[in-house]
Order: C-alpha cells, then sequence, then structure tokens
C-alpha cells in the first residue's frame, strides 16, 4: 500500500470532520438565535461526524478535493458539489461571526455624541500635567532602549546556534538547534503583554517589569531574525575561509559575521521602534511608564489628561517611525 | 616525481541519494598542472572538495603530503587545509571588507585565535599581503572593498589569499567559468606562473579545452562519478571530448 496516498487519505478526512462539525455546529448556533431551537454539542458532533464520513467516502467533499480524491474530477467549482458547499460555508461563517461580533453600523453612525467628551480632552489637552507625562514618558522610552539592548548580546550568540547552516549535522548539532528554535518560537508565540502581566507579579508593578517583559520577548524575536539572516548568507564565503584553514569560531568571525552585520543593526533598530510601541501597551497591564499612566487617566474618566497623553505617545511614536526609517536606509545603501 | 595527492576508492553519496563519487583512484605529482573536465554534475566539485574535507567523503582514503586527510582530527585537518591555497568560481570573497583584509584572511590558519578575532593583524602580514597584492597587479586596491573590484580583480584577489597561505597546491573549481574570456586567460595565467616558477601543483576544473591544451599537462575526465579519461591533453580529440561532454559538444576556442 501506498504510503503518502494513505497519508493524503487520512488528512481529508480530518479535513472533512473539522468543516463538517463547525458546519452542522454553525447552523445550531444560527437555529438557536433565529428560531430559539436549543441543540446539544453532541447532535452537532454527531451528525457532523456522519455529514463527513458519507461525504468523504462518496468523494463530494472539499477534503477529498483538496487531496485530489476528489470524485467530481477536475470540473470547474461552479459545477461542484464542493465548489458550493464552500460557498455556503463562507457565507454562513460571516453571518455567523456578524452576529458574534454584534456587528452595529447603526451605532457606528448614529451614537457619535457619545464619543464628544473624549474628542473634546484631545482637542484640548491638560498641558498641567505635562511634566509628570513627560516623566512617564521618559520611563517608556528607557525600559524599551534597555530591553532592546539587553536582548541583543543574548540574540546574537543565540542565533548563531539557531542557525541551520552553521550547526554541524550531527546529534549535538541538530539537539542544540532544535532546542534553541524550539524555544525562541514559543517565547515569541507569547505576547509581551503576557510576559508583563507575569513579570509585574515576579518584579512588582513599573517599569522594571515592562522592560523584563519587552526583553525576553525581543531575544526570542531577534533570535529568529538573526538566525534566518544567518541562514541566508553566502555560504561560498564560509567555505573559503575554511578552506584556509581556520577555526570555526574565526569562520564564523570572518565568513559570517561581516554579512550580517548591516542586517542585524536594522533588524535591531526595527525592534526598538517596535518595543517604543509595544512599552506603551506593556504598561496597560502593569509595565509602568506612559501606559500606566494613561490607563489611570482613562479610569478616572480625565479626558483632558487623557488628552496630552495621547498626543505625547503620538509624537514618540512618529518620531521613532522616522528615524528608524531613515537609519535602515542608510545601512541599506552602505 | 614525488606523489602529493592519492586518493583510493573514495566514494560520495549526498544525503539526497546522489552518489556524486564513485571509486576515484588518483595520483597527483608535485609540480604537476592538472585540468578536470567534465559537465555540471559530473563531480569535479565534489572531487576538489572531497580532497580537503569541505565535504565529508562517503568512504575511501585520501592522502595529501603523507598524511591520512579521512581521519585526520580537526586540528590536523586544519593544518592540512592550510597547505592548499582554493579558488572558487564565484570568488567567495568577504564583500564587505577591502581587499587586504580579504588577502589576510589567507593567514587564519597560522594566526591565534586572538589575534584574529580582533583583527589584528602582524605587521609582518600585513607587508606579506601587499606584496602578494602587488604580485597579482592589485596594491593600488587594497582599501578598496572587494564587492567593488570587476570579476578577474575579484578573483586576483583571492589568489593572493590563497598565496598567503603558502601553499604546496592549488584547487581551483571552475576559477574562469563566471569571466569573460580575455579575463579568463589572464587569471590562468597567474596559475601558470605559479606552477612553472614555484613547482607548485595545480587541480584546476576548467570547461575549455583551448585552456586545458595551454596550462594543463595532465587531464582527468570526469563522467558520472568515474574517471573516464586521464592523460595528456594533446590526447584529447573530437572523438574523446564529445565522449565527455555528449555527442551534442562542440569546442569552444579561447585563446
Amino acid at each position: 500500500m501506498n504510503i503518502e496516498k494513505v497519508k493524503k487519505r487520512v488528512l481529508s478526512v480530518i479535513l472533512d470532520l473539522v468543516i463538517s462539525v463547525y458546519f452542522i455546529g454553525c447552523i445550531a448556533y444560527l437555529a438557536n438565535e433565529w428560531a430559539g431551537l436549543s441543540v446539544d454539542l453532541l447532535y452537532v458532533v454527531i451528525v457532523g461526524v456522519l455529514v463527513a464520513v458519507v461525504q468523504n467516502i462518496t468523494g463530494y467533499s472539499i477534503g477529498c478535493w483538496g487531496y485530489g480524491f476528489s470524485a467530481e474530477g477536475k470540473k470547474p467549482w461552479m459545477h461542484t458539489f464542493w465548489g458550493w458547499f464552500l460557498v455556503v460555508l463562507i457565507i454562513t461563517t460571516f453571518v455567523v461571526g456578524w452576529i458574534i461580533v454584534q456587528v452595529n453600523p447603526y451605532k457606528f453612525f448614529m451614537k457619535f455624541q457619545n464619543a464628544g467628551t473624549i474628542v473634546n480632552g484631545i482637542f484640548s489637552p491638560n498641558l498641567g500635567i505635562l511634566s509628570e507625562c513627560l516623566a512617564a514618558l521618559a520611563e517608556t522610552i528607557y525600559l524599551a532602549l534597555l530591553a532592546t539592548v539587553f536582548a541583543i548580546p543574548l540574540a546574537f550568540v543565540l542565533s548563531f546556534f539557531a542557525a541551520r547552516n552553521l550547526m554541524p549535522h550531527t546529534l549535538l548539532g541538530n539537539t542544540v538547534y532544535l532546542i534553541i528554535r524550539t524555544i525562541a518560537t514559543i517565547f515569541r508565540s507569547i505576547e509581551a503583554v503576557v510576559w508583563a502581566i507575569i513579570f509585574s507579579v515576579w518584579v512588582g508593578i513599573g517599569p522594571y517589569a515592562g522592560m523584563l517583559a519587552l526583553m525576553v520577548h525581543s531575544i526570542a524575536a531577534l533570535t529568529k531574525l538573526y538566525s534566518e539572516q544567518i541562514e541566508n548568507i553566502d555560504h561560498g564565503t564560509v567555505e573559503a575561509i575554511q578552506a584556509t584553514g581556520a577555526t570555526t569560531l574565526q569562520t564564523w568571525v570572518y565568513a559570517v559575521v561581516p554579512q550580517i552585520v548591516s542586517p542585524f543593526l536594522a533588524f535591531t533598530i526595527y525592534r526598538w521602534d517596535i518595543n517604543v510601541r509595544m512599552a506603551t501597551i506593556v504598561g496597560f497591564v502593569g509595565g509602568g511608564g506612559i501606559g500606566l499612566l494613561l490607563l489611570q487617566q482613562q479610569q478616572m474618566l480625565r479626558w483632558h489628561n487623557v488628552g496630552i497623553i495621547i498626543w505625547l505617545i503620538a509624537a514618540v511614536v512618529w518620531t521613532m517611525d522616522i528615524i528608524s526609517a531613515k537609519v535602515r536606509e542608510k545601512l541599506q545603501n552602505s | 616525481m614525488k606523489s602529493i595527492i592519492q586518493t583510493t576508492n573514495l566514494h560520495k553519496t549526498y544525503d539526497s541519494g546522489t552518489h556524486a563519487l564513485k571509486g576515484i583512484n588518483l595520483t597527483i605529482h608535485e609540480g604537476e598542472f592538472i585540468i578536470l573536465l567534465g559537465l555540471s554534475g559530473s563531480g569535479k566539485s565534489t572531487l576538489l572538495r572531497c580532497l580537503n574535507r569541505l565535504i565529508e567523503p562517503s568512504s575511501g582514503d585520501v592522502t595529501i603530503l603523507d598524511q591520512d586527510v579521512v581521519n585526520a582530527n580537526p586540528a590536523q585537518l586544519r593544518r592540512i587545509r592550510r597547505q592548499i591555497g582554493m579558488i572558487f568560481q564565484q570568488f567567495n570573497l568577504i564583500k564587505n571588507l577591502s581587499s587586504l583584509t580579504n588577502v589576510l584572511s589567507g593567514k587564519l590558519g597560522y594566526v591565534s585565535l586572538w589575534h584574529a578575532l580582533a583583527f589584528n593583524h602582524q605587521k609582518d602580514d600585513v607587508a606579506e599581503a601587499m606584496a602578494n597584492l602587488n604580485r597579482v597587479g592589485l596594491s593600488e586596491f587594497a582599501r578598496k572593498k572587494t564587492k567593488n573590484l570587476s570579476g578577474g580583480q575579484q578573483q586576483r584577489v583571492a589568489i593572493a589569499r590563497a598565496l598567503m597561505q603558502h601553499p604546496k597546491m592549488i584547487f581551483a573549481d571552475e576559477p574562469v567559468a563566471s569571466l569573460d574570456p580575455a579575463t579568463a586567460d589572464s587569471v590562468m595565467k597567474y596559475l601558470g606562473v605559479l606552477n612553472h616558477e614555484e613547482n607548485m601543483t595545480v587541480v584546476c576544473s576548467l570547461h575549455f579545452l583551448s585552456l586545458a591544451r595551454k596550462y594543463g599537462t595532465r587531464v582527468i575526465a570526469l563522467k558520472g562519478g568515474k574517471i573516464v579519461f586521464d592523460g595528456s591533453p594533446q590526447e584529447i580529440d573530437e572523438a574523446r571530448f564529445q565522449s565527455i561532454y555528449g555527442e551534442d559538444a562542440e569546442e569552444v576556442e579561447i585563446r
């Protein structure tokens, strides 16, 4: 038996099961919303599985089409069952989404006056708290800077061990590569906001917690970016330096580093740019700085204070954006 | 003549399953100028790289300067490698660095780790690097980044880098395949001079029979990972050439 074919068949069945249970679930949800018909989750699953099995065996299913078992051959989608099923599925998803998200255009257009106090606050900011705001802003900028600076050396070293082309294809090399890559991926997929929550409990609310959160996230993100850059280098140079009788470390320093310095700098500045933006958000959950101040003022409904904070944040982000774009442009041309 | 390179039943099978070398038995003597002929994919590059283990051979033996290459430990391997200058089709220079630094990198097999890491080069080495740049006619380009040099100039920097190693032999992997015909010949001339005047052994893969006749003392032709011809350049007539390169091949002249 052809293993590849069996694998495809299994995958097509899984895909059909997911699609059809989801579809029946959507129908049940709509039945409940519109007709007040409450359907037990168990029935949804049973019916979904039955539908999927029938579809998959007869060959009239999206999974069968996707993996090349379709009973309908290569007919254009308008003449097939799977094509129309897909159309219905997309429409159903949109309708269900509209209801779940409680989309209401009327509110958007007719209730603008509710936001009047905020807009009023933005256009008449309270300059009286400017010095307090600038202090908080300084916290934010510095914590973003330190988070980036501390992340650089760690990410730099780690990236060499997370680069496929530099790690030898031995058990040790593969293990080191895999461990670093996996940890970096996991840490990166945990948002900085979540890290901030963890660290605000760990070291207490304040800029230090925010810095640690951004640092951890930056290390993971930069390790990935750096190592991908290393994987893109010209291998010929590495070969040439090896051929002179250089050691591995010498080869890295001479053949790898000169090729990656300017992209590394560009990525790092970009990261600092991101960190300054994130520092505000991180502040909301205990990371200190301007974000924390914004949260406090917003909760006390002091919209004139919120106004000045929003202007300051916009000014900083805008400035960082320009600086980082200019520097990266310079680096690319050098 | 003293034998300088020997291979015994050398095989290489890549992870992809390609059997690139199928039992190469070869003896190369001191002072020879070997031309490796063969189609792309015939195993020329693999053979050159298996000799100094830039690619690990799958089985078989390699002896260079009476040393066992295949079983050498990393330190021994580096000592073997530094006696072999190597130049490449794509020059493989460090593009963002100056010609001088590139030439100095040829000394890496000799200098201590910390000097190398700090890019702190000995005065003698710098003087020697300048002399080698002068030798290939590029002394005024010493401070220029190599990415701003022409192809022929880059290949000459690569030759100067190889000379820094005080090599006993030079491996050249299609050194002129990226160059125009006139430049190609000028680069080959430098290899010819090293061969003639310093009795340096050269192993060079090429596609041009005219260059092979002009510089080579011996031609080894590969096809499908096996040696199909081993003899003097003059012995290769049209029939031989076509048996190496295939029915439709026609010889291209380079003067």
